[in-house]
């Protein structure tokens, strides 16, 4: 294996990755260029290149993303933080998990979108009514994985804990925490990555009051497409940016888990 | 004490519950070791011994008989009593250092820290300190497990085939390795095997089990001085003289026991 067999491969690697984008941009591109299409309904990229950087420069964009990460931060502490402690409580006891677990089951089959008219009723149509909504999405993959984490622990190290005759405490933060972390840290992948896109959903359904989903939804109703597009866009590198810094953060924080020999 | 035994075992009969019935696992086991004593208990698997050893760590529960150590019957684990298990058990999220402190509390007046070095320095870990189990190989991990197992100052020291996990050359080393460390702490200790080249290089006595229930068949004492000459007529013929044991009982276990 010498250096131009990986110079190579890392090429075609990168080229298959991103063949299916460039020929789709392509495309765009040439009925863009050809007049294809009405460009109020697809607006060719130089136009939404320059509808980025027109909002970018008045501050619109900034406002807009700002408001949406907010709003994912709150809905998201209060659901996760919630999940987590549910799904630790169901762990540890199996009287919790009798309790709360058929409840939690039979409440996670409703879809989402069903809870927004309790939701409205409730809490109005304000910001509450937002961060309540995403909340709920965020709780449910923070319960599930930590409840995995937990129960999944090996009986192995819970003897260990016996042997050295554990005190309650001592036994969850030695032993029970660090065992169920990467499942934990999965939940809040999934949690925050739901949470990211329940905002927009959220923006979209109440009154506007800025966010990337609020932004979007007004530019349709003004016709622009070209703002929808960007909007869009922005959205999903935010979501991937996500999802990625919680990765890095399980590669930093699960160093311990390299394979041994 | 007028006793100068360490851990007495009398009649002690353990049975498990499958389904509806009631399985004898141990019956009738009778074991006196001395202070100072490595006693090692060897048997084809699933005669019994790791329930027999676990129920000295005390994580099998209850039982009939009583097991006392040190004249106090046995009942639960205990921080007295230092376990090393067959695979390591280190936890992988902490360092060879916190495994190693696990179990020891911080008391006044012991400097925990030097404790833990200490220990480490004892099994041949200096330098490992900060490393995670991970970037450590199997012989060094049962190091660790072991110096995990000492740090309290144990009355006993009870070892679950602690080597049987490893490659036959770093076994016979840890062997050596084994009985330096449990000459120099003078520890009485309990070993489960199913190496019958190991009981005897390492042992002053060997429980031979047979199975179901799991019974004391013969105890052949090893009054062999050390450190052991494996290839020396005397190791050859006690090694004989357990194999011979499992001959007897049942030609298909012996491809099991050794």
């Amino acid at each position: 294996m010498n250096y131009l067999d990986y110079v190579s491969r890392k090429i075609s690697d990168v080229y298959s990755k991103s063949i299916v984008l460039l020929i789709i941009f392509a495309a765009w591109w040439l009925v863009g260029a050809y007049k294809l299409a009405d460009p109020t309904i697809l607006p060719p990229p130089s136009k939404i290149l320059r509808t980025l950087l027109e909002l970018a420069k008045e501050g619109d964009l900034v406002f807009h993303i700002k408001m949406s990460i907010l709003r994912v931060i709150k809905g998201f502490l209060i659901g996760g933080t919630l999940g987590f402690v549910l799904g630790i409580l169901m762990g540890l006891s199996k009287t919790a998990e009798k309790l709360v677990g058929p409840l939690f089951h039979a409440v996670r089959q409703v879809p989402l979108l069903g809870w927004m008219p309790l939701i409205v009723l409730w809490c109005g149509i304000g910001e509450t009514s937002k961060v309540v909504f995403i909340a709920i999405g965020a709780l449910y993959p923070m319960v599930l994985n930590t409840f995995e984490g937990v129960r999944g622990i090996s009986r192995e190290y819970l003897e260990v804990a016996r042997v050295f005759e554990f005190k309650q405490l001592k036994l969850i933060t030695t032993i029970i925490l660090p065992a169920a972390l990467p499942n934990i840290l999965t939940g809040v992948r999934f949690s925050l990555t739901i949470s990211w896109m329940l905002v927009v959903g959220a923006e979209i359904f109440s009154v506007s009051a800025g966010g990337l989903g609020d932004m979007i939804w007004s530019a349709r109703d003004t016709f622009r497409m070209d703002i929808v597009i960007v909007g869009l866009i922005i959205i999903t590198l935010i979501g991937i940016t996500l999802s990625k810094s919680v990765k890095l953060l399980e590669t930093y924080f699960l160093q311990w888990r390299k394979t041994s020999h | 004490m007028a006793d100068t035994e360490t851990l007495q075992i009398k009649n002690v009969h353990k049975t498990f519950r499958v389904g509806k019935q009631d399985i004898d696992v141990l019956e009738d086991i009778n074991l006196n070791v001395s202070a100072g004593e490595f006693v090692s208990v060897i048997g084809a698997s699933g005669c019994g011994k790791t329930t027999f050893l676990r129920l000295l760590v005390g994580l099998e529960g209850e039982y009939q008989g009583d097991i006392l150590l040190n004249g106090k019957r046995l009942n639960g684990p205990s921080i007295n009593r230092g376990i090393v298990f067959q695979n390591h058990r280190l936890l992988p999220w902490l360092t060879i250092e916190k495994n190693v402190g696990l179990g020891l509390e911080s008391k006044k007046g012991n400097n925990k820290a030097q404790i833990v070095q200490d220990h480490i320095d004892l099994v041949g870990l200096k330098g490992f300190c900060k490393s995670y189990p991970y970037q450590l190989s199997g012989g060094m991990s049962q190091r660790a497990a072991i110096a995990r197992a000492l740090v309290n100052r144990p009355e006993i020291l009870l070892l679950d085939e602690p080597l049987g996990a490893l490659d036959s050359l770093t076994r016979m080393y840890m062997q050596n390795e084994l009985e330096r460390i449990w000459k120099l702490e003078n520890i009485t200790a309990v070993m489960v095997t199913h190496d019958v080249e190991e009981a005897v290089y390492l042992s002053d006595r060997i429980v031979i089990m047979s199975c179901r229930p799991g019974k004391i068949k013969r105890i052949i004492p090893v009054p062999l001085s050390r450190p052991r000459d494996r290839a020396s007529y005397d190791f050859m013929r006690i090694k004989e003289e357990v194999l011979k044991e499992f001959h007897l009982q049942a030609e298909e276990h012996f491809a099991y026991s050794i």
